[in-house]
């Protein structure tokens, strides 16, 4: 599936649309993004043809999430794409957690501010309109201290340390393994909402 | 890809999985002495699904899968999935459909056989895997080929009223390098 609008200060997730394709071409050919391991290479570099399948595929799968980024504000002339989010439903059709799987900020784009606020629009949806009860963030390499830095500020926790798990630049790297509770989202973030309390009905 | 045929002790062997084989795994999981540890008792029950599955599973250049035997009867299966070629890591993952032959240690040989498998045939150096902390049986066969815990993530599944965490492990082939990286910020 493609995920809709969520808005967030500096950044918009949307659903992708067919433009977006030679970005992704060229994200998944560059070292910069690949580096991260799973987290920032959701498919090797293909074809166009290759990637039109891909995208279908991925508009398709009831199990999954995909999202642009755009930053400069949605549907204004200043929008321009600035990355791409997709998560899984684990356990899927009756699942109550998510697994994210990519969360890429073109390298050309980054120190703006753009990962953190896609990152903390992504998870008012997630928990705040969706109220699914956890989600888990299972692939980040050890010296990725950026997207870790995202996480601990929006209330995740580290629950596992996997060793020498992905191979890069001639050696390995260790992988962290962190997740995030509903409870805890309400704790950190209780004015992080998608819509403003309605009245008592009765009242009205 | 489908795994070949490799004998073990006490009458255990894993073999190629069959359609009817994948039949039969599916319907056990439907079944809750099962299920308690495993999936959420629903399933494609269709004779086309179980076609696809196990044509994905036989096409998959990820994956390597086998039916577990005990003697000449198919009693469960196990596999290693999502196989990183590059990193030479995969995930293991086992199941036995047989409640009535759980404790007899097929768990345990079926691990043993695969573990093996990876290590000197696929050239894999690191196999890790999710199981339900309360699942000892389950656990305890893979401690014995080696794994060791390297996570345990809370709240995984609800069951009757009670939550279960889940439990990481992995397991390195003998001459895999022990070096590894952490941050001292992580304690490293």
């Amino acid at each position: 599936m493609f995920g809709g609008v969520v808005r967030g200060t500096k950044t918009t997730l949307r659903p992708p649309n067919d433009t977006d394709l030679d970005a992704h071409k060229r994200w998944a050919a560059d070292m910069r993004v690949r580096r991260a391991g799973p987290i920032g290479r959701w498919h090797e570099p293909a074809a166009t043809e290759t990637w039109k399948e891909r995208w279908a595929e991925q508009a398709k799968d009831k199990t999954s999430v995909l999202w642009s980024i755009d930053a400069g504000g949605a549907g204004t002339a200043n929008a321009a794409l600035a990355g791409y989010v997709r998560l899984s439903f684990e356990g899927a059709p009756h699942s109550d957690k998510v697994i994210l799987h990519q969360f890429v900020i073109d390298p050309d784009q980054q120190r703006r501010g753009y990962g953190w606020d896609a990152a903390l629009a992504l998870h008012r949806w997630i928990f705040d309109f969706m109220n699914l009860r956890m989600a888990v963030v299972d692939g980040i390499a050890a010296d990725d201290t950026g997207r870790q830095r995202i996480l601990e500020k929006l209330g995740y926790e580290r629950f596992g340390h996997g060793h020498a798990v992905y191979y890069r630049d001639g050696a390995y790297v260790d992988q962290y393994l962190h997740q995030m509770e509903l409870a805890a989202w309400h704790e950190r973030w209780p004015n992080e909402r998608e819509y403003p309390p309605l009245g008592d009905e009765k009242a009205l | 890809m489908f795994g070949p045929r490799l004998v073990g002790a006490n009458g255990i062997s894993l073999r190629t999985p069959t359609l009817e084989d994948h039949k039969r795994f599916v319907r056990w999981m439907l079944e809750p002495e099962t299920s308690r540890f495993w999936g959420g008792r629903i399933a494609d029950v269709r004779d086309e699904a179980f076609e696809e599955r196990h044509k994905k599973d036989a096409d998959s250049t990820t994956s390597f899968m086998w039916s577990i035997a005990y003697g000449d009867e198919t009693v469960g299966f196990t596999g290693i999935f999502g196989i990183d070629w590059v990193a030479r890591d995969g995930e293991s993952g086992i199941f036995i459909g047989r409640h009535d032959l759980y404790g007899k240690g097929i768990a345990s040989e079926a691990i043993r056989l695969r573990t093996e498998f990876a290590w000197r045939e696929l050239g894999l150096r690191r196999l890790h895997n999710w199981i339900s902390l309360r699942n000892r049986g389950s656990r305890r066969g893979n401690e014995k080929a080696g794994y060791r815990q390297m996570g345990l993530m809370k709240r995984y599944t609800f069951r009757s009223g009670q939550w279960y965490d889940d439990w990481l492990g992995e397991v390195f082939s003998p001459d895999s390098p022990s070096a590894t990286f952490s941050p001292p910020s992580k304690g490293g």
